[in-house]
């Protein structure tokens, strides 16, 4: 038990680490200087004193590996450096945002299991229509783009009928319409791995028997299958989680909510390095979180694993 | 164990149910704005969103830009403003003299009038101000660009301050009717840039309460407030209470909120919106076209092709922009023919050299060598092809001007140009630029009145800056141009002045350096709810010091 | 390897094993539809144009934003040209983009679970880490970074996207040859002498190809949707490119005035998606029956 939580922590250590590493080398590859973007972004007047003031003050005429390593040292001690841009701590910054876009996310996952949920138990191991359209249904619920269908829910239930803002108004209503913009198409996801595992457990002999037995259709899926259902959707919400931040990023955009996404765009935007490194360490940190958990509740849900770890 | 799995599955089936349900009713509102005259009313919270992009800093004087503009003209004032005919009129100052040699003018201040902290306007504030902005560390750009001929400011008495110059400036009064050039009390200046940028102190009708970034900036009422420039429609404090000022980046959730009524006030409408606002009784159009340059397409006469004015002109004469315009505006922008916005009373417009005439353009191109064609019809000259470098910023142009540059690539093509259009962010954009890697560009410039001139098609601006960033983008070397820039920007003799300034566009125009397009664009749309509210005719920025909720 | 892979390869492999054991055999009229459309797809990018009925890039600002007619098919957009034959012109592209996208996510996959699965302990551990590493980063960030760093168009758009999604395709395949590692046949084949590179040529990458190919046809959808995310974004195809996820970020602006000038391009986009991976489920089960 000792010997595999210390190897969780090396092993998120490490993707931190690399991570960081990655994001410092991949954000040095991109145009532009940032002696520029700190002094007002692009096209601003900036003087040549001024930009070699600025140099000299952030480092930047170092040469890389030193640079690399005061990052790192940064790092380690939690200071996440000061926005170009907004002159502001990034740390600040960041956690004013997490806040939001964790909610969302985790609200939208919860949802999407709940319609992949329903979908693959209605639809399955009943008649071939409803097999069917099941399907159909999951592979164009899959296939939505984000921009696109957040575009057509405002039309229909914000600007025709009324029911929910257009945008975040920081009350339960107005998170509606941004949480099933990203629900469903991950829900079109989810809903296909269930549907085979919800199948094989079909077939399985104890649900065999269960009928046999006389159990009526709903109550085989209730208590039977749908923890084998279920499992590979724990263990795909690591994946998901982090499919979410990305189609965060459009949707906080799309409904002005506040969030890593946003800022991240227009981090990207005005090249502000510390905000898109710090919100890159955030959500791989959120993402190495959620991979610890996940593996606990994979655990917890499927008694092999949990004998197997027994028997070790 | 299933047995209890199976319970908690049903009891949170049933309160996912129970909250959707809670959620449903929550969000049902109602949708119908009133529409009123009638005497103002004071109170009430106007929520205003903007596409603009989020400033970086509050305070106009870093940077300055225009999402600094539309925030700034709520809280902070400056010397002078400007009347609808284009007249400058008194602000914060109540009067002013030039000396005779046009190196000095002396600036009288409106009595009693307080900064929001406490501290007085006075000649010194205004000395620390012009040296705020003219100090390297404060990052400024079009303030500073804006005072380039001011030397320093003396104080001559309490209420009257000398502004020293080192060369004439026909252009002082307009530049000073910006909000980028505003006065803010030194003692919120001497408090650091970061806390400035946070909430500058200002004299104006509102005050900086909060900024929460990525969100909204709330703005509550000056209840002492003395200043209101002279084309006001009333005096003493401004009748709302507060404004709530929500950045919100897609243009189609702007829209949805404003008829949603989530917002009173929202600008850069896309244009079908717009012709949809000005149909309906719940919504008003506010049509304010920023001052400067129109939205114009500049050829790159700094290298080939256009370095041949024959190709320059071929080019204006093949592409046709007219329908384009019509169809994708929606009919709410007119075409413009001159270098300048319609707001600028000295603007020389001459729609005789834009007509479209593909055969002169045929004509032309033959003339001038590009004779041969490659497999898709592109023009040809010793080998090179007669291609057309187009970037096009993202952050600046909106879809349907986007879209009237994809039919200048369709219509340049039939006289064999090969425009190829790069879609860029901002960053890139300029980098671009700065490189020189285009042929045909838009970039608006918004200033005010006529010496925007000077910053775009004389030679000095040629040099860039250290950044890489220059202005003069047709890359115009005319001394005759020149010339008749400098002489305008010096002489004090307004029918001089705007003779000069005529000549001069006559023959930018002629040089066929440029095909202007429309007035920079800048609408807001209003719910009906909302009374009084206009755009200040400096930078067409809009005030709400008279504006009222008719609730 | 941990419980949790333990149970990601034992959901993959069964996931193969309902693919190709659940249905009956003779062709369904899901399948006949979808064969159509993709035959369609085929023309429409081969030779436009015998299914396009204008020119695609024929400005006529005149007609702009007409609703679907007789003469317009699919309606026209804000510079008149008609959406129809856009939509069929932007095919090539389109699926040019989700093709490689996906192709480019396949081989860096594949080759990252070949090393994992048969390069010993250590490749095994190290490359899990590295997946977990580029899981860790949103695709849509992966591909903002390779855009900027490499300017907007298809090509960086596909490699953008290609590259965010192979850490997905890597693990599934590495939970693919883990499971057939462990088969009976495998096992024999070792027992018998049978050198590692033959068993995975022979065996390995053969049996693992089948639930690929489904998963590859599920991924274009996927692939054109993220392309137009960045469309959406302005960093994908660049005008006048008649691409499918430009058109659709482009008519969005208009869904009230136009409505068809995204949802058209947004059907082809769920109909690919839709059709393609009901021809690859039908093809892989004939490849399995044969």
């Amino acid at each position: 038990m000792l010997r595999r939580t210390g190897l969780l922590l090396a092993g998120a250590v490490f993707v931190m680490w690399a991570v960081a590493t990655l994001t410092f080398f991949a954000i040095r590859l991109i145009p532009g200087d940032p002696a520029q973007a700190i002094l007002g972004g692009p096209g601003s007047q900036a003087s040549q004193e001024a930009l070699d003031q600025v140099r000299r003050d952030y480092g930047l005429d170092q040469p890389l590996i030193v640079q690399y390593l005061a990052m790192l040292g940064r790092l380690l001690t939690g200071d996440l450096g000061t926005s170009y841009a907004l002159k502001v701590p990034v740390a600040e910054l960041l956690g004013a945002q997490l806040g939001g876009t964790l909610l969302l996310a985790v609200l939208s996952l919860a949802v999407a299991w709940v319609l992949a949920l329903a979908l693959s138990l209605w639809s399955t191991g009943r008649s071939r229509i409803a097999t069917v359209l099941g399907e159909w249904i999951e592979l164009a619920a899959a296939a939505l783009p984000h921009f696109w269908f957040a575009a057509v829910l405002i039309a229909v239930f914000s600007t025709a009928l009324g029911w929910f803002p257009p945008v975040a108004t920081g009350t339960p209503a107005g998170l509606v319409l941004p949480v099933v913009t990203l629900a469903v198409p991950l829900a079109g996801f989810l809903a296909q791995v269930m549907r085979e595992s919800l199948l094989d457990a079909m077939q399985q002999p104890f649900v065999v028997s269960a009928r046999a037995r006389g159990e009526g259709a709903l109550g085989i899926r209730l208590r039977h299958t749908i923890r084998h259902a279920a499992l590979p959707g724990i263990s795909l919400s690591g994946w998901a989680l982090g499919w979410l931040l990305s189609g965060a990023v459009v949707v906080e955009t799309i409904f002005a909510m506040p969030g890593l996404g946003r800022t991240l765009l227009q981090a990207v935007t005005l090249r502000d390095i510390p905000i898109v490194t710090g919100v890159v360490l955030l959500i791989a940190l959120v993402y190495v979180v959620m991979t610890i958990l996940t593996d606990a509740a994979s655990r917890l849900a499927d008694p092999r694993l949990r004998r197997q770890a027994a028997a070790r | 164990m299933p047995a209890a799995l199976t319970a908690a599955t049903r009891r949170f089936g049933l309160l996912s149910i129970a909250l959707v349900g809670a959620i449903v009713l929550a969000g049902c509102q109602s949708t119908q704005p009133e529409a009123s005259g009638g005497d103002p009313v004071p109170g009430g919270t106007l929520t205003y969103a903007s596409g603009d992009g989020e400033p970086t800093c509050l305070d106009p004087h870093v940077g300055g830009n225009y999402p600094q503009a539309l925030l700034a003209g709520q809280f902070l004032e400056s010397l002078v403003s400007r009347d609808e005919t284009g007249e400058i009129i008194p602000w914060l100052a109540e009067s002013w003299e030039v000396a005779g040699d046009g190196l000095a003018w002396e600036f009288t201040l409106r009595e009693g009038v307080t900064f929001t902290d406490g501290t007085p306007l006075d000649a010194e504030s205004v000395k620390v101000n012009v040296e705020h902005l003219k100090n390297p560390d404060t990052q400024s750009s079009t303030g500073y660009l804006a005072l380039g001929k001011v030397e320093t400011v003396e104080v001559v008495s309490d209420r009257v301050a000398r502004f020293v110059l080192s060369t004439p400036d026909s252009a002082l009064l307009e530049s000073l009717s910006q909000p980028w050039v505003a006065i803010e009390s030194p003692t919120g200046i001497a408090r650091g840039m970061e806390e400035n940028c946070q909430a500058p102190v200002g004299t104006g009708p509102f005050i900086v309460d909060e900024w929460v970034k990525q969100d909204h900036v709330t703005l509550v009422r000056n209840d002492d407030y003395t200043s209101p420039p002279a084309d006001a429609a009333h005096e003493g404090p401004a009748y709302l209470e507060a404004i709530e000022w929500r950045f919100v980046p897609d243009s189609a959730s702007r829209y949805a909120a404003l008829q949603g009524g989530q917002v009173d006030v929202i600008d850069n409408p896309q244009p079908d919106t717009i012709a949809a606002a000005e149909g309906s009784d719940s919504l008003a159009w506010l049509d304010a076209p920023r001052p400067g340059a129109s939205n114009r397409i500049e050829l790159n006469g700094g290298q080939v092709p256009f370095d041949d004015e024959r190709v320059r002109e071929a080019f204006i004469r093949a592409v046709e922009v007219d329908d384009g315009i019509e169809a994708l505006f929606f009919g709410t922008a007119e075409r413009s023919f001159s270098p300048l916005s319609s707001v600028e009373s000295l603007a020389y417009s001459d729609g005789s050299l834009f007509e479209p005439d593909p055969d002169r353009a045929n004509a032309l191109l033959d003339e001038a060598g590009w004779t041969e064609r490659d497999a898709d019809g592109t023009r040809m000259k010793d080998g090179t092809r007669l291609t057309l470098r187009f970037p096009v910023s993202t952050n600046q142009s909106i879809p349907a001007e986007q879209s009237l540059f994809e039919q200048v690539q369709a219509t340049a093509k039939a006289a064999g140009f090969d425009v190829v259009i790069e879609l860029l962010d901002l960053s890139s954009w300029y980098g671009a630029l700065a490189a020189h890697e285009y042929e045909i560009v838009s970039a608006p410039y918004t200033k005010v009145g006529p010496d925007v001139l000077r910053i775009l098609y004389h030679s000095d601006s040629i040099a860039p800056a250290p950044s890489g960033y220059f202005a003069n983008l047709a890359q115009l070397a005319d001394p005759a141009v020149d010339s008749l820039l400098e002489e305008a920007a010096a002489t004090s003799d307004a029918a001089i002045r705007a003779e000069l300034y005529e000549e001069a566009q006559r023959l930018i125009l002629g040089g066929h350096h440029l095909l202007p397009l429309y007035d920079q664009q800048n609408s807001f749309l209003l719910s009906g709810d909302v009374q009084g509210a206009r755009a200040i005719p400096t930078v067409s920025t809009p005030t709400f010091y008279d504006a009222w909720l008719a609730d | 390897m941990s419980e949790l892979e333990l149970r990601q390869t034992t959901v993959a492999a069964s996931a193969q094993h309902l693919l190709l054991t659940r249905r009956p055999r003779l062709p369904r009229v899901g399948t006949l539809l979808a064969f159509a459309f993709v035959l369609f797809l085929v023309v429409a990018t081969f030779a436009p144009a015998l299914v396009a009925t204008q020119d695609p890039n024929l400005i006529a600002p005149t007609e702009a934003f007409r609703a679907p007619s007789a003469a317009h098919w699919f309606g026209t957009d804000e510079s008149g040209r008609d959406v129809y034959s856009r939509v069929v012109a932007g095919t090539g592209t389109s699926l040019l983009i989700g093709v490689s996208a996906t192709l480019i996510g396949l081989v860096l996959g594949l080759a990252l679970g070949l090393l994992a699965s048969f390069g010993g302990r250590i490749f095994d551990f190290g490359v899990n880490r590295v997946i977990e590493v580029l899981f860790a980063f949103p695709g849509l960030l992966l591909a903002l970074l390779v855009i900027v760093i490499a300017g907007p168009g298809p090509v960086t758009a596909t490699i953008a996207v290609g590259l965010s999604t192979a850490p997905g395709y890597a693990r599934i395949i590495r939970g693919q040859f883990v499971s057939i590692r462990s088969a009976p046949y495998v096992e024999a084949a070792r027992v018998l002498g049978r050198s590692p590179a033959r068993i995975v040529t022979r065996h390995v990458i053969p049996n693992a190809l089948v639930p690929l190919f489904v998963l590859a046809t599920l991924g274009i959808g996927q692939a054109i949707v993220w392309a137009a995310a960045l469309s959406y974004l302005g960093l994908g195809a660049q005008p006048p490119a008649a691409e499918w996820g430009a058109m659709l970020a482009a008519g969005r602006t208009y869904l009230a005035t136009a409505w068809w000038m995204t949802v058209f391009p947004g059907l082809m986009i769920v109909g690919t998606t839709i059709a393609t991976t009901v021809l690859g489920r039908a093809l892989a089960r004939r490849g399995k029956d044969a």
